[in-house]
């Protein structure tokens, strides 16, 4: 299927799913006017990829978000739960979260986030300067 | 205006260590200019990033609060808010013994103020620990009154479920700010 890149803009992450290589990546802010017209789409795209993702199969998304507002933090909680949904389906799935060594709020945002992850494999990671 | 009136209400501004003072009608496109103008003074001001991120991350949220949820909208007498009308609020950010302090405030109707007391009261009473446990809650999100239901609507959370999950966030980063 169509890789779904997507520029950062001043309020919004880049998007860059590129589903041949089963890399996924968020990184930037994401505060936009209206979360689920951002999100909308990629939701949309990330269901259609992980419906084919099955065992045998693995797939790696990378966070690299340096601010979110709490809408965002709202849909990255449900891209989390659909990468978990995937991985319960016996998808090898790996989550890879980055926060900037400084930043102790993104650092437990990730470590709230992976403590839901039951299924998929939950990586902490400092980004690199 | 007359200059003199206009000068003083700076001075009173300023006395009171009010950096940014922001009264009117509150958008997104308001938030965007105003959020840029913040940012360029605290990298003028040579704030710390942790600074910077908490204030810019209050702002962001107490903003979008307003915007969404002001109950004084732009038509006079109006029984009760457009859900398409324009918001009005007011915010301040200024500076208090070194530390920024961000004050933001809108009208809400009569009718929400006892629930909205109860909800505030018992999250300034949290710790960290008990913050950290309902905003995961929260992000969870049972959608409160008057959502959309499992729909993909459903997840921009109505009403006072947004903005509690706000101020929950605001609590849990200001007190991760200040525990060192």
């Amino acid at each position: 299927m169509q890789n779904l890149a997507i520029p950062a803009s001043a309020r919004t992450p880049a998007i860059d799913f590129d589903f041949s290589k089963n890399h996924l990546k968020l990184s930037g802010e994401s505060y936009p006017e209206d979360v689920t017209e951002f999100y909308k789409p990629l939701f949309s795209a990330l269901d259609s990829y992980l419906a084919e993702l099955g065992p045998g199969r693995s797939c790696r998304v990378d966070f690299e978000l340096v601010y979110i507002n709490s809408s965002s933090a709202k849909a990255v909680m449900m891209l989390m739960d659909k990468l978990d949904a995937a991985a319960s389906n016996g998808a090898a799935v790996d989550v890879y979260w980055f926060y900037d060594e400084e930043d102790d709020t993104m650092q437990e945002l990730g470590e709230e986030f992976g403590e839901d992850l039951e299924n998929a494999n939950f990586h902490l990671e400092k980004m690199s300067a | 205006m007359l200059a003199r009136e206009l000068f003083d209400i700076r001075s009173a501004l300023r006395n009171q260590g009010i950096i940014f003072a922001y009264s009117g009608y509150v958008t997104e496109a308001v938030l965007s200019g105003v959020g840029d103008a913040i940012r360029q003074k605290l990298l003028f001001d040579d704030a710390d990033t942790k600074t910077t991120r908490s204030v810019f991350a209050v702002f962001v949220e107490q903003m979008q609060n307003m915007i969404r949820y002001s109950a004084e909208t732009g038509r006079a007498g109006a029984a009760a808010p457009s859900p398409n009308g324009i918001r009005y609020g007011v915010l301040t950010i200024g500076q208090e013994n070194g530390e920024y302090v961000i004050h933001a405030g809108n009208l809400v109707q009569r009718s929400d103020v006892e629930r909205l007391r109860l909800k505030l009261t018992r999250i300034r009473d949290m710790n960290k620990e008990e913050l950290r446990a309902l905003y995961k809650e929260q992000l969870r999100g049972d959608p409160g009154e008057g959502s959309k239901g499992a729909g993909s609507a459903s997840w921009r959370l109505p009403g006072a479920h947004q903005s509690q999950l706000n101020s929950i966030l605001l609590m849990w980063t200001t007190s991760t700010r200040s525990s060192h």
